[in-house]
């Protein structure tokens, strides 16, 4: 579905990983990875939150 | 043969070559994640039934935070910040997370495996936090300081001691081939700097000031972790000599110095032993005998390349006795470590430094693989070094940790700690109701 491939060829291939030739899908892994890192420490201190009045 | 099949067969064991060093290091970074295991059974066994998942827990989100955040910047930054706190663009390339080395790379078989080497050094370096403040600090708390300690603070130290151009080595001829210091001490210092905002937990000090003893729920579970953590230091010792790059080609040190696996495995092994019998001879406790090996080896770590394996075992031996003693003084000044992380990282970190500046004053100088001149090890250099290391962990994790106690989301609150951290979490350490005292 996605166009992903940096290579047509396997003969002299060097970067071959998902989107090594495209700086702007790289770009948007790279923050997809950042966000999927900073949502679960919300998350963690919300409930953190909740257990701090749950046990007062 | 003619110079075509020279030239190919050289091309052939160059190839040889680059794959020895993949699996070499692919193998180093898996035994390296013993010491996780070790650190989770270790934390956990250490304790109480209450909040053992939940050190568990703490421990796993380290490694697991680690791996992105590392790829991210930390790499970059133990890369590029050899001169200080200046941004070195052109070893900076190498570590740029877009860059075209940092994901598989036909033309590149080296990459992968020393960031997943240093990844993991990383996470050690965060799980040594993880253990001291046990039982009282809050998850997404715990988390961001455990980030910057592995993905920031110690790479900027490994930058500047640990790495064939850093300043401290090419300037001082600061030595730490097995990073008693860019790793211990860092670690050791700036979990010291978190315990003086975090405050200990409920029912460890009196109001006169005496400390109580809070057992753990399975000191079983602690020891056999604290032996993983020994088996996983293998890995990490072996992926701290650099393959193919000396003189003549074989091992090297960090920076480029000649050296041999064999010598590693003197070393280290006659630092668990001296650390442990250290250990119980001034304790006769199991918990400390155990962490003794962590004592010994740290404490002959910065100079593993290089003791003569007797005189490895006396200073670990001193290390034994150091560790447990430090610990005491620790306590007497109302500092909560649950497991000793400063005393065994930190003091005995500073102690691994002082040693080679003690003993092994006067090996000469030598040529980096990257041409730079480091020179003789010397007792200056070795005082510098453990100064800028102590402050380098010290100071990030005591700001950090007063600006999120001010915020109020440092640590747990009275209740959440009476009634048991594991609370926040689903799950049942022992569903058959063993409970806590």
């Amino acid at each position: 579905m996605f166009n992903s491939s940096p290579i047509t060829s396997w003969e002299g291939a060097e970067a071959i990983f998902t989107y090594a030739d495209s700086p702007l899908g790289m770009a948007v892994c790279f923050w997809i990875m950042t966000a999927m890192l900073i949502v679960p420490l919300v998350v963690s201190y919300n409930a953190e939150e909740r257990a701090e009045i749950a046990h007062q | 043969m003619t110079p075509e099949e020279m030239q190919a067969a050289i091309e052939a064991l160059q190839g040889l070559s680059n794959t020895n060093l993949e699996i070499f290091y692919y193998w180093c970074t898996a035994i390296m994640i013993l010491i996780h295991a070790g650190f989770l059974m270790y934390e956990m066994g250490a304790s109480r039934v209450k909040h053992s998942l939940a050190s568990g827990t703490k421990n796993i989100l380290a490694f697991a935070f680690m791996i992105p955040t590392f790829y991210m910047f930390g790499w970059l930054i133990y890369l590029s910040m050899w001169q200080g706190f200046t941004y070195d663009p052109v070893w900076g390339e190498f570590g740029l997370p877009m860059s075209a080395i940092m994901g598989p790379n036909m033309a590149d078989q080296a990459t992968g495996v020393f960031w997943g080497a240093f990844t993991l050094f990383a996470c050690t370096t965060a799980s040594i936090l993880s253990g001291a403040v046990i039982e009282r600090i809050r998850m997404a708390s715990f988390v961001v300081l455990a980030v910057i300690l592995g993905s920031v603070v110690w790479n900027l130290a490994a930058s500047w001691g640990w790495h064939p151009a850093g300043w401290l080595v090419t300037e001082y001829g600061y030595h730490d081939s097995v990073a008693s210091g860019v790793v211990h001490t860092i670690s050791g210092f700036f979990a010291l700097g978190v315990l003086i905002n975090l405050g200990p937990r409920i029912g460890k000090f009196n109001a006169d000031g005496s400390a109580n003893i809070i057992r753990g729920h399975s000191l079983p579970m602690t020891i056999t972790g604290l032996m993983l953590i020994v088996v996983g230091f293998f890995g990490f010792i072996g992926a701290c000599v650099l393959y193919n790059y000396g003189v003549g080609g074989g091992w090297t040190n960090i920076y480029g110095g000649p050296t041999t696996l064999s010598a590693y495995l003197f070393n280290t092994l006659m630092g668990v032993a001296g650390g442990i019998i250290g250990c119980y001879a001034c304790t006769r406790d199991p918990f400390w005998m155990m962490s003794g090996a962590l004592c010994g080896v740290i404490s002959v770590a910065a100079g593993l390349d290089l003791w003569y394996p007797p005189l490895a075992f006396a200073i670990a031996f001193a290390g034994g006795f150091l560790g447990p003693w430090a610990a005491k003084q620790i306590e007497k000044m109302g500092i909560d470590d649950a497991v000793g992380a400063v005393a065994v990282h930190g003091v005995c970190g500073v102690w691994g430094l002082l040693a080679v500046g003690i003993f092994l004053g006067g090996y000469p100088g030598f040529s980096s693989w990257d041409g730079f001149e480091i020179p003789p090890i010397n007792m200056t250099g070795q005082l510098i070094g453990a100064a800028v290391m102590i402050a380098t962990g010290f100071i990030p994790g005591y700001v950090l940790s007063w600006i999120f106690n001010k915020l109020g989301v440092l640590r747990a609150g009275d209740g959440v700690q009476r009634d048991g951290m594991d609370n926040e979490l689903e799950g049942v350490a022992y569903p058959e109701e063993i409970r806590s005292q």
